[in-house]
């Protein structure tokens, strides 16, 4: 590719490399027209560029007729495996948007609970006469006791496992 | 009238089986060409071609519908299989890992044959066994180009190299093959 064939037609260097980059780079159709012209002169004139060209319309049919085809075995089982996935994919979906709904729920459920509770509070303390500050330490009490009751217990059981395991 | 392109991009935003099912019709022998070409393994490329349409199913929310699918859809494979050489064999692609032009292999030997001057079929043969020997990023190149018709800028997309990287690779890789050719010629 360095032999670039230089001719005594007053062609440079560059001549012969800008030549066959195109002949690389661009189909006959892209080139502009007037690099077109320019190209075919060249090649009329230049032997070494005219064989680059020969050469590399060679190698370019060579190249697409070069045979590379999917069998139908592998096309049906990529499909099939496609259609698995895609199944999967759209239960996942599907038990994300129940979780998902299942989160607005309790959170929309807790937030009423909760609004309910405290004016049960109110009503209760005044009911009762039980002094202000004591109260809300009570209805905080409710809300973690369970939580912690439960956490101890699955601690508990955490531990347990373990334990029996080793 | 929706083109083409954005509706393939809807349908693997739902995510749709049976758009599936067309592509992967449409594009099975490009898609394994191009694998063959990475891998130089047809089971290894079988394999790939698997992984890239779930992976298309997967992440086809990804492509937006201004570029050409196929473009896209050889990105994806190329990903698929530096991730499945980086794994398997560190050395063998690493031409498409990096961006340096490296040398290439000139053919081991010539035999020239008056009938191999006829024969389109053991040219074919020939320049497919050049390609073995040519640098990856070359090999990809030519393939993308000359075998899957792809535009300059398209493999430039594909490959997230320079477009006068990719010229340059098309230019040496046909450069590459052309011993190869003279071989047969003699």
């Amino acid at each position: 590719m360095t032999n670039t064939g230089m001719t005594n037609t007053g062609m440079t260097n560059n001549d012969h490399v800008r030549a066959r980059r195109m002949l690389a780079l661009a189909d006959a159709g892209e080139l502009p027209a007037a690099d077109r012209a320019w190209l075919e002169s060249h090649l009329e004139a230049c032997d070494s560029c005219r064989a680059f060209a020969q050469d590399t319309g060679d190698v370019v049919r060579a190249l697409r007729s070069i045979p590379v085809a999917a069998d139908r075995t592998l096309v049906a089982a990529t499909q099939m495996r496609v259609r698995l996935r895609a199944r999967e994919l759209r239960q996942r979906d599907e038990r994300l948007w129940l979780v998902g709904a299942s989160c607005v729920a309790v959170t929309l459920a807790a937030a009423f609970t909760n609004l309910a509770c405290w004016r049960g509070f109110t009503w209760l303390v005044e009911r009762t006469h039980v002094p202000a500050a004591t109260w809300p330490v009570a209805f905080v009490a409710l809300w973690i006791v369970p939580a912690l009751a439960a956490s101890v217990l699955l601690l508990a059981k955490g531990t347990h496992l373990a334990d029996h395991n080793s | 009238m929706v083109d083409e392109k954005s509706e393939i991009a809807q349908g693997l935003r739902r995510r749709d089986p049976d758009l599936l099912d067309r592509l992967i019709e449409q594009y099975q022998h490009r898609l394994l060409r191009y694998l063959m070409s990475l891998t130089r393994n047809r089971a290894t490329a079988e394999d790939l071609f698997q992984e890239t349409w779930i992976r298309v199913l997967e992440r086809g929310r990804q492509y937006d519908g201004k570029h050409e699918f196929s473009a896209w859809l050889f990105s994806v494979s190329r990903h698929l299989a530096i991730d499945f050489f980086r794994r398997k064999q560190p050395a063998s692609l690493d031409g498409l890992l990096e961006d340096k032009d490296k040398p290439m292999d000139p053919p081991a030997s010539a035999e020239p044959s008056a009938f191999d001057l006829v024969a389109h079929r053991e040219l074919g043969e020939r320049i497919a066994a050049g390609l073995d020997h040519v640098a990856a990023e070359y090999r990809e190149a030519l393939v993308l180009r000359f075998q899957e018709g792809l535009s300059l800028e398209e493999i430039a997309v594909v490959t997230g190299a320079p477009l006068g990287t990719v010229k340059s690779r098309v230019y040496r890789g046909l450069s590459a093959l052309q011993p190869w050719l003279k071989g047969i010629r003699g």
